[in-house]
């Protein structure tokens, strides 16, 4: 719905927009828990300073990318 | 985000778990034909029908463990507002935590306490994420009436976000 009227009354953003927002909301949620859960897991199976950084960085961006896509379909299938 | 109001009760666990569904057969779609497509054997055919092969199989796999935790959590859910009269992220964090804890119950406690702490965690990142998003956009567009008080009760932001992980 691009052209309706808000609540607000103002113009909602378009679906286009939203998929974004959507895929940048989840990918911030994305790398934020891929920071956390990859910490404990490159701990756990022994990885150490430059290693440590390396792996977790990675995790960060997959969980990113995998995040980001799953908000932003769900995003577009609402619009 | 907050444009569309959730559904109200009852009706929000049936839309959640085709909307989970929806999001994760589509997803999964995408990730498996890229995934299909590498582990095929050299030449476009096979890699095509490799691809196909694993959309077919996985993609509704998918789909169903994601309708499953959106069921459940909207499920959860409802029955927090019911109880606790009130709607707010928190209800979003715990139904996420009891979520976790429930599709891991046959693996052990251990197992429930590990995926109840992941649920709660992602929830609230999700929430938090949510919260961040409606300050910022009542912040950018000050033309709006302005909110004389946190806008409403956060609606949770893609309301039926499964975890993409399998619990099973």
């Amino acid at each position: 719905m691009p052209v309706s009227v808000g609540p607000y009354g103002q113009a909602q953003p378009s679906c286009v927009d939203r998929v974004k927002m959507g895929f940048m909301m989840g990918f911030a949620v994305g790398m934020a828990a891929g920071a956390m859960f990859g910490t404990f897991s490159c701990l756990r199976i022994g990885m150490r300073g430059r290693e440590l950084m390396g792996g977790v960085g990675k995790t960060m961006m997959q969980s990113g990318g995998t995040f980001g896509t799953f908000m932003a379909i769900g995003m577009g299938i609402r619009c | 985000m907050e444009e569309y109001a959730r559904e109200p009760c009852p009706w929000r666990i049936v839309d959640d778990c085709g909307g989970a569904f929806t999001m994760g057969a589509i997803g999964g779609g995408i990730f498996q034909a890229v995934k299909g497509f590498r582990n095929s054997p050299a030449g476009m055919s096979h890699r095509l029908k490799g691809s196909m092969t694993a959309i077919r199989t996985r993609a509704p796999q998918l789909g169903g463990s994601f309708a499953v935790w959106g069921g459940l959590f909207s499920m959860i859910d409802c029955g927090l507002v019911k109880v606790r009269g009130k709607e707010d992220p928190w209800n979003s964090i715990t139904s996420g935590a009891m979520t976790g804890a429930i599709l891991a119950a046959r693996n052990g406690p251990v197992a429930m306490v590990g995926s109840a702490a992941m649920g709660g965690i992602l929830l609230a990142l999700i929430e938090g994420a949510g919260i961040l998003l409606t300050r910022f956009a009542s912040a950018q567009f000050p033309t709006g009436p302005q909110f004389d008080e946190e806008p409403a009760p956060m609606a949770a932001p893609s309301a039926p976000f499964g975890d993409y992980r399998q619990y099973q």
